[in-house]
């Protein structure tokens, strides 16, 4: 029997898709052969095709998944999906957030800016003129205690004749980076001048002293790399490891069996985990210790970092100009050679060289890279001439004639043993600084300092620790405060009564990250009289026992 | 590789010359009162979209093909070298059982690329870099692995140097009060703010700066990068949220990591793009645990070194204060330069300073000193006072720097021998406008605003730098060419400084060189769009007919895109 007329024999396709299907059927395979070597690959498709055509169907299918696959999901990775909030919503949370204010209540450091000395002339010279809070407490001719320019050879007429000769030879400011015309001959001078002085091959000027450390280190190191501090390292070295993406360890001040112990552990797992690379191992130190002024044993650093392959880097912002018989530093003082045992140097002109900024000693492949790597080097402008030419003059100086360096001991000596040797101080207070320190650092004894504001340094560094880990910033603890105030009392004391003028190490609590405790400084310059020293001592004396007595009847 | 403490730059005696010569050589006389422009205040109305030219795409592939060269020929040099020559690599491969300073990896691009255009970096100097600066000669050797000097210096036209004020002077107001304070307080400042590096003289020019950019209080600090780095870690902590730039500069990110802030950047100066961050992340709060951010701050730069770019403040301050978030705005480049008193954006903008939280600038650029700022409302600056480290553990600021600094103040408030801050005012603006102009009209592809004195002009092709650089010291001309990774990878430029101390007829020589130079480089690829094109065509007028109809036509902001 006929099926009935209406239904079709076959679906009808229309003429022109069956002729454009096959054209561009034609048109493909044609495409296909042009593609140089594409006859192998459909002769493989073709065979695969006959000896299993179950293989086909599932890769077409496997193909197909991929491509709705692809498009389906359009890379959202990384992106995190919200909850889907209307526009009200997210209006309403816009409205509701509010912002802490931008820096925290002045009110409680208020008294710290107010003691803040202003000097209204050279604070180099070993007298100064001084006003504070506002010029409500004036006091002329003071004998200066609390400078850093301990050499205090930049004061000298000459020196500053030299000074201004470059001024009006080259300006005030470089006006430009190292990279970019910034760098004059006086400044390649100057890095030329303190290499040869320091005994290394290469030195990188720096425009400030603080920057260096944060600078040279990050450039040097990357994640994965090890860096080995000492734990009582200054803020400029503690940010420096933040920035150096490295694994942080830390030994116990001064401490070099702790330190071994450390480097052998290390050296035990490193061999346990067979790394890809090498990765690069630093020691970190400092050569005067900016926060107890004291030395570190350097020779058996130096054994240590060739024993386990370290390098080794130096914070020599105090050191240098102070330390050894003509003031090239802990090296000298320790009789090494400075190239051959110390990798990275770090100096600063503002301290004993009595100028302005900071370098970098070291070998010359360093050197060079520092000068593309360094940020604080490549991306801030030069120092202003005058101050590089102030330092080449000083160096010259000290090259000439070092007595000035032994004066400075001489002085820093008798300053260490009348503090150190004093029955009556004894109790009170502890001297942390080496007798060769020209800064005389001393806090308070464990004893007076619990008796008196009832912490230690352990447990002050558990609270800032335990602060530090939930991100609390304003860190105020009354306790460290008091202590704060009751050492400025004795530094009011001293600049009242005896018109000595010493310096409480400032610190800032939320920016140290390692054990410190609050302690006074008693800095001494080269050109300081002998009874002037004597009178400074003897002032700050008379300032602890009397500031400690009162306190003592009032509680 | 070599020692390059072994080759000295000679210490160069100075040149015999008259007082008045000098004087014109330090700072070009202006030679008609044509030459002057007082840039107008936009009053508050936000910046366009920028236009960026971009080059055809066969610039771009050469870029590419350029850099694909030098790559390949770099590694097997690499390779070759290492294999025959170890005792020259040393530096890049482990010794005495010391990881290398540097991995071969890393140092791939200074070793292989930069070092062969190192001649065109670091070029030593002497003497004030001015509208001259001389440039001491050095003869480069193995591939300029080491320098001689032959003792001879050239004298080139400036257009290095961030002296846009024309501030670098050895002579005149500036330089005598440097001179007086060194005589009353020494050279150094004895030591951290905090002991004993406080003098008067430091509160005098805080008082200055922030009356200057019109703020409540100021702080200076010796370094403008150290300003930066140092600032961001006594305000902000690991729950605060930081909006920046994608071009902020170095010193802002150091900074910032410090804090250990959150950051998030946006696209330069995309202020759409900004808004539905900030909505974002106030929404969502911190990453992980959904709380809101204790606080947020937007990080821009006024002007943007490298593009020659300003911020967008109008529209920045909007949103700041629509959605409670604070800003922090880097005058760097800006502060001196920009604005018809010289007040930096918020001048320029015609904006209320207060509506700027803080204001970052240093004293490097426009005022021929060094150092930078921090300017904000007092309470702030009180607390700051003490919690930074800056001020607690680094050097204070020199005084003859502080003299400097507040002559030069001094003399753009027009406080100081009225008259010559706005001169110079004017001299820039008109300098910055008219190259600016000029070199679009040639056919240049020039980025950023009309207004200011970076001008950065495209070279694309990595090896045009080298070209570039060399021929114009050639002409007596000293500029800065910048490549990766200060700029995206293909736009390596050459970065003209404008500055106050040149004449109209210093930037006509320029031009002339430029010109002839940009011929023979392929360098004028513009298409118009950007500006410089009267009739929608790709600009190529000719050299003599732009230094006629330029300084003229530079006025007028119809003729710049931007």
């Amino acid at each position: 029997m006929q099926p009935p007329a209406v239904l079709p024999s076959s679906i009808v396709v229309p003429d022109f898709i069956l002729r454009s299907s096959s054209y561009l059927w034609y048109y493909c395979q044609n495409a296909v052969n042009a593609i140089p070597g594409s006859s192998y690959v459909v002769d493989y498709v073709k065979r695969s095709h006959q000896q299993d055509p179950y293989r086909t169907i599932v890769e077409v299918f496997l193909i197909i998944y991929g491509i709705i696959y692809f498009l389906r999901n359009p890379r959202k990775q990384g992106v995190q999906e919200g909850p889907k909030m209307s526009t009200k919503e997210v209006d309403a949370l816009l409205d509701e957030w509010q912002p802490e204010p931008l820096a925290q209540d002045a009110s409680t450091v208020e008294w710290r800016t107010k003691k803040i000395p202003v000097v209204l002339n050279s604070s180099s010279g070993s007298h100064v003129d001084v006003v504070r809070n506002d010029g409500a407490e004036r006091y002329s001719d003071v004998l200066n205690c609390a400078s850093n320019n301990f050499l205090q050879l930049s004061c000298e007429p000459s020196v500053i004749k030299i000074a201004k000769d470059t001024i009006q030879n080259y300006g005030v400011g470089a006006c430009g980076p190292a990279g970019f015309y910034g760098n004059q001959d006086v400044h390649n001078h100057l890095e030329y001048d303190l290499a040869r002085f320091f005994g290394t091959e290469n030195a990188v000027l720096y425009g400030q002293d603080f920057c260096i450390a944060a600078s040279v280190i990050p450039a040097f190191t990357k994640r994965g790399d090890v860096i080995v501090a000492d734990n009582k390292c200054s803020v400029s070295l503690q940010n420096a490891l933040q920035l150096s993406r490295s694994t942080v360890y830390y030994f116990d001040h001064n401490d070099t069996e702790a330190l071994e112990e450390l480097l052998q552990q290390l050296q035990e797992r490193d061999l346990k985990e067979k790394l890809p690379a090498l990765p690069r191992k630093f020691i970190i130190t400092e050569g005067l210790f900016h926060n107890s002024g004291d030395i570190p044993p350097l020779p058996k650093l130096v054994e240590l970092k060739r024993k386990y392959k370290y390098r080794l880097l130096v914070d020599e912002t105090f050191s240098l100009g102070v330390l050894g018989a003509t003031g090239r530093g802990i090296t000298e003082y320790f009789n090494m050679p400075r190239q051959e045992s110390v990798d990275i140097t770090i100096g600063s002109m503002a301290t004993a060289l009595g100028s302005s900024g900071g370098f970098v000693l070291g070998d010359n492949s360093m050197s060079l890279h520092q000068r593309i790597g360094s940020h604080a080097y490549t991306f801030s402008a030069s120092l202003p001439a005058f101050t590089v030419t102030t330092a080449s003059e000083v160096l010259r100086r000290l090259d000439e004639d070092n007595s000035i360096v032994q004066r400075l001991r001489l002085l820093s000596n008798q300053m260490h043993e009348f503090f150190s040797q004093d029955k009556e101080l004894q109790p009170l207070i502890e001297v942390t600084s080496d007798k060769d320190s020209c800064v005389l650092h001393f806090r308070l004894t464990e004893d007076m300092r619990f008796k008196k504001f009832h912490y230690t340094e352990e447990s002050l560094f558990e609270e800032i620790s335990a602060m530090h880990t939930k991100y609390l910033t304003n860190k105020h603890i009354e306790s460290y405060e008091s202590e704060e105030k009751f050492l400025q009392q004795i530094v009011d004391y001293a600049l009242k009564e005896y018109n000595v003028l010493i310096s409480r190490n400032t610190f800032v609590l939320k920016h140290e990250t390692l054990p410190v405790t609050p302690s006074l400084k008693v800095c001494c310059g080269a050109q300081m009289a002998d009874q002037d020293l004597f009178r400074a001592c003897d002032g700050v004396k008379t300032a602890i026992l009397s500031v400690v007595n009162t306190t003592q009847e009032t509680a | 590789m070599s020692s390059i403490s072994n080759t000295r730059v000679p210490l160069v005696d100075k040149a015999e010359e008259s007082v008045e010569d000098r004087k014109a050589n330090e700072f070009g006389p202006l030679t008609s009162k044509q030459f002057l422009y007082e840039v107008r205040s936009r009053d508050g109305e936000p910046l366009n979209d920028p236009i960026l030219d971009t080059p055809s795409y066969y610039v771009v592939v050469i870029t590419y093909l350029n850099y694909l060269i030098l790559i390949i020929l770099g590694q097997l040099h690499d390779f070759l070298g290492m294999t025959f020559q170890k005792e020259k690599h040393q530096d890049i491969m482990e010794k005495d059982g010391l990881a290398p300073w540097f991995s071969k990896f890393e140092s791939f691009y200074v070793r292989r690329l930069k070092l062969r255009i190192d001649d065109c970096f670091s070029r030593p100097t002497t003497g004030v870099p001015g509208r001259f600066i001389t440039c001491i000669d050095r003869i480069s050797h193995e591939l300029n692995r080491y320098y001689t000097y032959p003792g001879t210096t050239t004298m080139c036209l400036n257009l290095s140097s961030y002296n846009y004020l024309g501030f670098a002077q050895s002579e005149g107001l500036c330089t005598a009060a440097a001179l007086e304070s060194i005589d009353k307080y020494g050279i150094c400042a004895g030591g951290p703010r905090t002991q004993l590096g406080t003098m008067d003289l430091h509160y005098e020019t805080e008082k200055l700066v922030a009356r200057f950019v019109g703020k409540e209080d100021a702080m200076v600090f010796s370094q403008g990068y150290g300003s930066n780095a140092n600032f961001f870690n006594s305000i902000l902590d690991p729950k605060c949220l930081i909006i920046s730039d994608e071009l902020n500069h170095t010193s802002i990110r150091t900074g910032v990591r410090l804090s250990g802030a959150t950051v998030k950047a946006f696209k330069h100066n995309n202020m759409e793009v900004l808004e539905k961050l900030i909505k974002d992340q106030i929404v969502s709060g911190q990453p992980k645990t959904h709380r809101p951010w204790k606080k947020i701050l937007i990080c821009v730069e006024g002007l943007f070194s490298m593009e020659g770019t300003m911020c967008n403040l109008p529209k920045l301050v909007e949103l700041k204060n629509k959605y409670k978030c604070y800003l922090f705005v880097d005058e760097a480049h800006s502060i001196g330069a920009i604005g018809r008193h010289g007040r930096g954006v918020c001048d320029y903008f015609g904006i209320s300073p207060s509506n700027v939280d803080i204001m970052m600038g240093t004293f490097t650029k426009s005022f021929g000193a060094a150092g930078g700022y921090i300017a904000a409302d007092k309470n702030i600056i009180d607390r700051l006072r003490c919690d930074l480290t800056t001020t607690n553990y680094s050097e204070s600021v020199p005084p003859a720097v502080l003299s400097q600094t507040c002559t030069s103040l001094r003399i753009i408030a027009g406080e100081l021998n009225p008259g010559e801050g706005l001169e110079r005012l004017q001299r820039i603006a008109f300098n910055s406008r008219y190259l600016r102009l000029a070199l679009k009209r040639l056919g240049f592809i020039v980025y950023g605003i009309a207004d200011s004195p970076v001008v950065p002009l495209l070279l694309y092709a990595p090896s045009k730098m080298p070209a570039f650089s060399r021929m114009m010291l050639q002409r007596k001309i000293a500029i800065v060419v910048v490549a990766y990774p200060a700029t995206p990878l293909i736009e390596s430029r050459v970065r003209f400084c404008v500055s106050s101390s040149l004449t109209k007829e210093d930037i006509d020589y320029l031009l002339r060189h430029v010109n002839e130079v940009g011929d023979k480089l392929f360098l004028k690829v513009s298409t118009g769009k950007a500006g410089g094109s009267l009739d929608g065509k790709p600009p190529r007028w000719d050299i003599d007919e732009v230094i006629r109809r330029t300084p003229a036509d530079c006025r007028d902001d119809q003729y710049f895109a931007n």
